[in-house]
């Protein structure tokens, strides 16, 4: 880009802000919240205000964010298997290279962690990996649902429902165990069980860092003065770090503990039950 | 429940990741997976019977080396043998041409030899025939002169005993 375009667009760029912002000043006082931000924090926590009606049911947002994130995550997938997958040629091009890069990384890490077993592991990681990196990234996007009361939610993270949060840490936990007995059959249970910390900790591991993200969006868009410049940072650049750490964090316990409990274990040595003779134990 | 956890939100949320698991393995992970290790196959197929080429090749380069070397060996040792052959050759041509050299030689001598003999015995027949020529032509010739010079000489001496007998001398 040349100096004159690069002037040009700076000032273009400028005079959108400025008419944005005085538009924004011209609407007048924003409504008042009809919520305190002690009702939005513990909302955001608990979900136990918005409720959404969905098939009969009164559901969580982060259902609704769920069935969306499951629409964009398997429409995308089937684009994807009808029109690139068929073209896929032996040298990859970039965006062939980009989709082997998501499995082999899914694949490798199994392969890493649990050599002597990760096919379904593979799979499991790669789904795991993608629902929480892109249900982590869902809520930049701001998608509204209409609550029961009538109100307007921003769809959030799925994980920052403590119920999301059990069902992947449960659903982890009970794959791990799978591995347990498809290696060590009875025994890979009680190996599984030593760990019974393990759902606990992983959805509570899930579930808080990523309400600590909600929290904090939450309270910075409570108030229209910090929904300026702050929510770049704040919005994008944590939510993006939450996402990629705590699909790095949950897919790598995942695999370590499968790996782990799934290993063949040696079998002990009987011990001997015949009685020393009396002659050794003369000698 | 505290926290507002619920079984109902957990099934829900299971439920969906039962789709989402199913789906994003069958439509993704799968067939990618699939592309991806058919390909690793292919190459490692290729990889491998490169590998066995290679060790053929180099199985088959350590033969000719092998078979070159007793080529080698083989040359040298023909090489050697007609070296020698050449040389025994050359002993039994030396010797057969010393042989008849000799023979010629010897042969040589002999008709020399007889050469000489016959030489001499015709030489000495001849000189035997010419002293009998040249005997005969004497004698034939100088019979009468050789009386005469017999009676010269008989009177040559003849005269000299006179003479000497004259004058006191030896009467032989």
């Amino acid at each position: 880009m040349d100096k004159k375009k690069k002037k040009k667009f700076l000032i273009v760029w400028a005079a959108v802000l400025v008419v944005l912002l005085v538009l924004i000043f011209l609407m007048g006082k924003p409504a008042a919240n009809t919520e305190t931000l002690q009702d939005v924090m513990k909302d955001g926590v608990l979900h136990d205000h918005n409720k959404i009606k969905a098939l009969g049911m009164l559901m969580n947002p982060s259902v609704i964010a769920d069935w969306w994130i499951m629409g964009i995550l398997l429409a995308a997938a089937a684009l994807i298997r009808i029109f690139a997958v068929p073209h896929f040629t032996e040298v990859p091009g970039k965006f062939q290279l980009a989709i082997e890069s998501l499995v082999d990384l899914a694949d490798g890490l199994a392969r890493q962690n649990s050599p002597h077993r990760h096919k379904f592991l593979g799979a499991y990681v790669f789904f795991a990996g993608s629902y929480i990196f892109f249900g982590t990234l869902f809520e930049l996007f701001g998608i509204q649902a209409i609550t029961t009361t009538g109100a307007s939610v921003s769809l959030p993270s799925p994980l920052s429902d403590i119920n999301a949060a059990i069902a992947l840490g449960c659903l982890s936990y009970g794959v791990i165990m799978s591995g347990g007995i498809a290696g060590n059959h009875v025994k890979g249970i009680g190996l599984t069980l030593k760990e019974f910390s393990l759902p606990i900790s992983m959805s509570f591991r899930l579930f808080g860092a990523l309400l600590s993200g909600l929290l904090v969006t939450e309270l910075v868009y409570y108030s229209i003065s910090l929904s300026f410049v702050i929510p770049v940072a704040v919005g994008i650049m944590f939510t993006l770090m939450h996402a990629l750490i705590q699909t790095y964090v949950l897919t790598m316990l995942t695999t370590v503990f499968y790996g782990e409990v799934s290993l063949p274990q040696p079998k002990k040595a009987k011990k001997s039950k015949a009685k020393p003779k009396a002659a050794d134990i003369a000698a | 429940m505290p926290l507002n956890i619920n079984l109902q939100q957990i099934l829900l949320h299971l439920f969906n990741f039962a789709i989402l698991f199913g789906g994003l393995y069958l439509l993704l992970y799968k067939p990618v997976k699939d592309f991806m290790d058919k390909r690793e196959a292919k190459y490692k197929a290729m990889a491998d019977e490169a590998a066995q080429k290679n060790s053929q090749a180099d199985e088959l380069k350590a033969q000719y080396q092998a078979k070159l070397d007793q080529a080698d060996q083989e040359i040298a040792l023909r090489k050697k043998t007609a070296q020698q052959e050449m040389q025994d050759k050359l002993s039994q041509e030396e010797a057969d041409a010393h042989q008849k050299a000799e023979q010629i030689l010897a042969k040589a001598r002999r008709e020399a030899e007889a050469d000489k003999a016959s030489i001499m015995e015709d030489a000495s027949k001849q000189i035997r025939s010419l002293a009998e020529d040249a005997a005969s032509k004497l004698a034939r010739k100088s019979v009468s002169d050789v009386y005469d010079e017999f009676l010269n000489t008989a009177d040559t001496a003849a005269d000299g005993s006179d003479s000497s007998a004259v004058k006191g001398g030896d009467p032989a």
